[in-house]
């Protein structure tokens, strides 16, 4: 079963030059367009790469067994893509809120959480996303229709740009997460199954960080000032935060999901520096990201699932017995501190750069990441991997385990030392996201 | 005017069979009389386009028709289990279900204040006697008791307005109303006025909104599951439309006057319904508070009385079927006692029980793809021009209702082991699969 959907999976790749795009009879300028750029279409190869990755990592567990899962799994895909395909307002949104029902049935089903943290997370994103139909109602009446194009060519005053960008701006913030709208999702990543972190992680969240780039900044530029500095500080702010209490944490999910903010916050500060090199770095900053919470959500399960156990203060040692483990664990951490030859160092800098550019202050306190990043992964690697037990019984690696890590070491890896094969793909489409923002 | 004949004949015919005790055949005649009448009435829309002088069934008015129609013999055909224990009285409540059907009707397509409190009362009457069918039950009683008073109440009230505008106006016409009292805007009486607010607060008794909603939640939770089915689907869209179709064809020269009312009463049903909902564990009462909620974003539709009636239908279709298929579920679930947590578990040992019913939950919740969401953007959207903060409002009420939906959603779709694996008949399945077809593809109406 689950190899079938593996093989049918890297066909998908093939299938995104399909446009299609019906513009006859629409009420209520609701149009159907699907369309893509650069953007877009590393969004689109995101997704296709990291299902079978998903996939793959879950093979031996109990879900691979469950076809239920798997057909959720594929309507998320079917959501995602749509997301990153959508050529209209509301075809956007619908593919936007159609993406919550799987994660959520695979987070209810399939999770060990409890009510409250589900129904927390469900209502958090839904809250949001009513803010994001608000304002495409809004920005609908200075426009012909919700098509991408018509909206784009909608003038706003500064003020409604802004309300309008606020309203995006929460959808979106609460799903990045960006600091004040976190609280769902340690709790969330914690209980969730593998599989459901890493398609939260690696894709739900990009979700956001993509709408903000083609939709939130093109549709209401008028609002990016004041919007800007908003969003920075508290973009910075997250970066400290996260990274002061995954130094704290003990729960090796936990310190990941903390991690995750972290570094998402300082994707979403860059994205709203809205310049070429901002946004080239951040869509860098974006595919690496995918690339380690895949693995590090991996090494996660690995480790949770041998020892019995989600506090690292009680692990210790593995490095001893399961040597494949360590090294690849110790690739992902790398990777992650954004050693350079690695993707995070590229996007990491570019991003720095661009911040201090704008306010040396803010490009300071953002490079904190790296200190704390530092702390906190090494801290994670040394407490659960070092030392000597006596006692301790863990498996090494299996083959698709083992596969998954190196697929995701060798891409850090290529987009490290290459990182042109993303920028060159992104390049014409971040002219034309500035060029727009500028009007 | 065909399918008013056809329908009634056909429950008069059904009323006779009931004697016969045979639950299939009078199912088979009540839709079958359903379906012939929708259709001639299609017919003549389509071919004729016939005016007449009280009644048109024509445009908009057909498409509700057809709406109220479909809802009502899916709820028929759900209802067969329920006529199966009741076979005494079979015959009588599937032609008082038509009967006030026609009453409905006449709502739909009324041209003249006669004709339309004809078919208030024509739909309300049978609804008294249904609301009290079970007749061993106290709780029904009282529902039935409760709502024939108040009721009536709502009635005189309406007739009482409708006497005061026909002794302002002079005549009975309702586009001839809307003329003259645009016409002559400013200089009109304040009887007219009265006459107005008396009128609205009757319509609003009728389709249960603030500050007239006391009754909903005692009334629906009283009567027999299928009734209430009824009573929050069909005549919940029968009420709103002719709301609409009077406020917007009569009043539209006074309607600063009006609007503000239908504004306020909007705003604190949609308050009222969603947080008497939050803590219900009674599934019909929560229901009945949620159809406050929706009867309220409803009526946000008559506020935009110029082009609202194309999302007000498929608001009415999303919501209709929800309703419809909600209950069926419920009733499904040999829920006696109405709790909540009779559902759990039904809808993962069930598969196609759960998909209906997350599929209905979600569009009731407003949540894409399904219909429920597109009428909801669609009359949000629509008012947004003039109420920016009515919109608001509700998008905020949106999101609590999210909360309740997903809590039976929740409790339907758990895995629990021991949850009854329940064989579903015809009828039911009939009427799942129909509904699951609406609330999917409901909204592409809207291209039609």
């Amino acid at each position: 079963m689950a190899i079938s959907c593996i093989h049918l999976m890297e066909y998908v790749p093939g299938s995104f030059v399909e446009i299609y795009k019906c513009t006859s009879n629409i009420p209520f300028g609701l149009t159907f367009t699907l369309h893509y750029e650069g953007v877009s279409l590393l969004m689109v190869l995101l997704t296709a790469f990291s299902f079978p990755l998903i996939f793959l990592s879950n093979y031996n567990r109990e879900l691979s067994q469950s076809n239920l899962f798997h057909a959720l799994a594929f309507f998320m895909q079917t959501g995602l893509f749509g997301v990153f395909l959508a050529g209209d307002g509301v075809l956007f949104y619908i593919f936007w809120e159609f993406t919550l029902i799987p994660i959520f049935l695979i987070l209810y089903w399939f999770g060990h959480g409890n009510y409250t943290t589900l129904v927390k997370f469900f209502i958090y994103t839904m809250l949001g996303s009513l803010a994001m139909l608000l304002s495409l109602i809004w920005l609908k009446q200075h426009a012909h229709s919700f098509a991408y194009a018509d909206l784009i060519a909608a003038r706003l005053t500064e003020k409604e740009g802004f309300w309008i960008m606020a309203g995006f701006m929460l959808a979106f913030a609460i799903k990045i997460p960006v600091f004040p709208f976190h609280t769902w999702q340690p709790n969330t990543y914690s209980t969730a199954p593998m599989a459901g972190t890493m398609l939260l992680s690696a894709l739900m969240l990009k979700m956001a960080l993509f709408g903000m780039i083609k939709w939130m900044i093109p549709l209401a530029p008028e609002g990016l000032e004041c919007m800007r500095w908003i969003v920075i500080v508290l973009g910075i702010i997250g970066i400290i935060y996260g990274g002061i209490i995954a130094i704290k944490q003990t729960d090796i999910k936990k310190i990941f999901a903390y991690a995750s903010i972290s570094h998402l916050g300082l994707i979403a500060a860059g994205i709203m520096i809205y310049s070429e090199n901002a946004l080239t770095a951040s869509m860098i900053q974006i595919i690496n990201h995918s690339i380690l919470s895949i693995g590090l959500f991996l090494v996660a399960e690995v480790l949770m699932s041998r020892t019995g156990t989600n506090d690292i203060r009680q692990m210790g040692g593995i490095a001893e017995r399961a040597p494949k483990f360590a090294f690849w664990f110790m690739i992902i951490t790398f990777a992650s501190v954004s050693i350079p030859f690695s993707a995070g160092f590229i996007g990491e800098f570019l991003l720095l750069r661009e911040i201090s550019a704008f306010q040396f202050t803010f490009g300071i306190l953002g490079a904190s990441t790296l200190v704390f990043g530092a702390i906190y992964m090494l801290r994670a690697y040394q407490l659960s991997m070092s030392g000597y037990r006596e006692d301790l019984s863990f498996t090494d690696l299996s083959w698709n385990e083992w596969l998954v890590f190196f697929v995701l070491g060798l891409l850090a890896l290529i987009f490290g030392i290459a990182p042109y094969l993303i920028g060159d793909l992104v390049k014409e489409s971040t002219v034309i996201f500035t060029q727009i923002a500028i009007k | 005017m065909e399918a008013i004949v056809i329908i009634f004949i056909s429950g008069l015919i059904s009323l006779f069979l009931g004697i016969m005790k045979k639950p299939a055949f009078v199912l088979f005649v009540s839709t079958s009389g359903l379906i012939i009448g929708a259709l001639a009435q299609n017919y003549e829309w389509y071919f004729l386009n016939e005016k007449y002088h009280i009644l048109d069934f024509n445009d908009t008015n057909i498409h509700f028709l057809n709406l109220a129609v479909a809802i009502s013999a899916t709820i028929i055909l759900g209802g067969y289990r329920y006529f199966l224990e009741e076979s005494s009285t079979i015959g009588d409540f599937s032609a008082l279900i038509l009967f006030s059907l026609c009453g409905g009707l006449c709502l739909i397509g009324f041209r003249d204040l006669f004709m339309f409190f004809l078919g208030v009362e024509i739909l309300s009457i049978p609804l008294y006697v249904l609301a009290g069918s079970k007749k061993k039950s106290a709780s029904s009683s009282e529902a039935a008791l409760k709502y024939f008073y108040l009721g009536s109440f709502a009635t005189a009230l309406l007739l009482f307005g409708i006497a005061l505008v026909y002794g302002t106006i002079g005549t009975f016409n309702v586009e001839r109303i809307g003329f003259i009292s645009v016409l002559f805007s400013d200089q009109l009486p304040s009887m007219f006025f009265v006459g107005v607010l008396f009128i609205l607060a009757a319509m609003l008794f009728k389709v249960g909104a603030f500050p007239f909603h006391f009754w909903v939640a005692d009334v629906y939770q009283g009567s027999p599951a299928l009734f209430m089915t009824y009573m929050s689907s069909v005549v919940k869209l029968v009420g709103v439309y002719a709301f609409y179709r009077l406020f917007g064809m009569m009043f539209p020269g006074v309607e600063v006057f009006w609007s503000t009312l239908i504004v306020l009463a909007i705003c604190i049903s949609m308050f009222i319904g969603n947080l008497s909902a939050l803590n219900q564990d009674t599934f019909k009462r929560l229901m009945a508070y949620s159809s406050i909620t929706n009867g309220a974003y409803a009526l946000m539709a008559v506020l935009t009385f110029n082009s609202g009636s194309e999302a007000l239908l498929v608001y009415m279709i999303g919501y209709g079927f929800s309703v419809v298929a909600l209950m069926t579920i419920n009733s499904i679930a040999n829920n006696e006692e109405d709790k909540l947590a009779a559902l759990t578990g039904i809808g993962y040992k069930n598969p196609f029980i759960g998909i209906v019913g997350i599929v209905a939950l979600l569009s009731v919740a407003g949540i894409p793809p399904m219909t429920g969401f597109f009428g909801k953007a669609m009359v949000f959207y629509q008012a947004f021009d003039q109420y920016m903060w009515l919109v608001l409002f509700a998008i905020i009420n949106s999101a609590i209702g999210v909360y309740i939906y997903l809590k039976i959603t929740m409790t339907l779709l758990k895995k629990e082991d021991n949850a009854q694996v329940v064989v579903l008949n015809l009828g039911q399945k009939l009427v799942l699969s129909i509904s699951l077809l609406a609330l999917l593809f409901g909204w592409t109406i809207i291209y039609v």
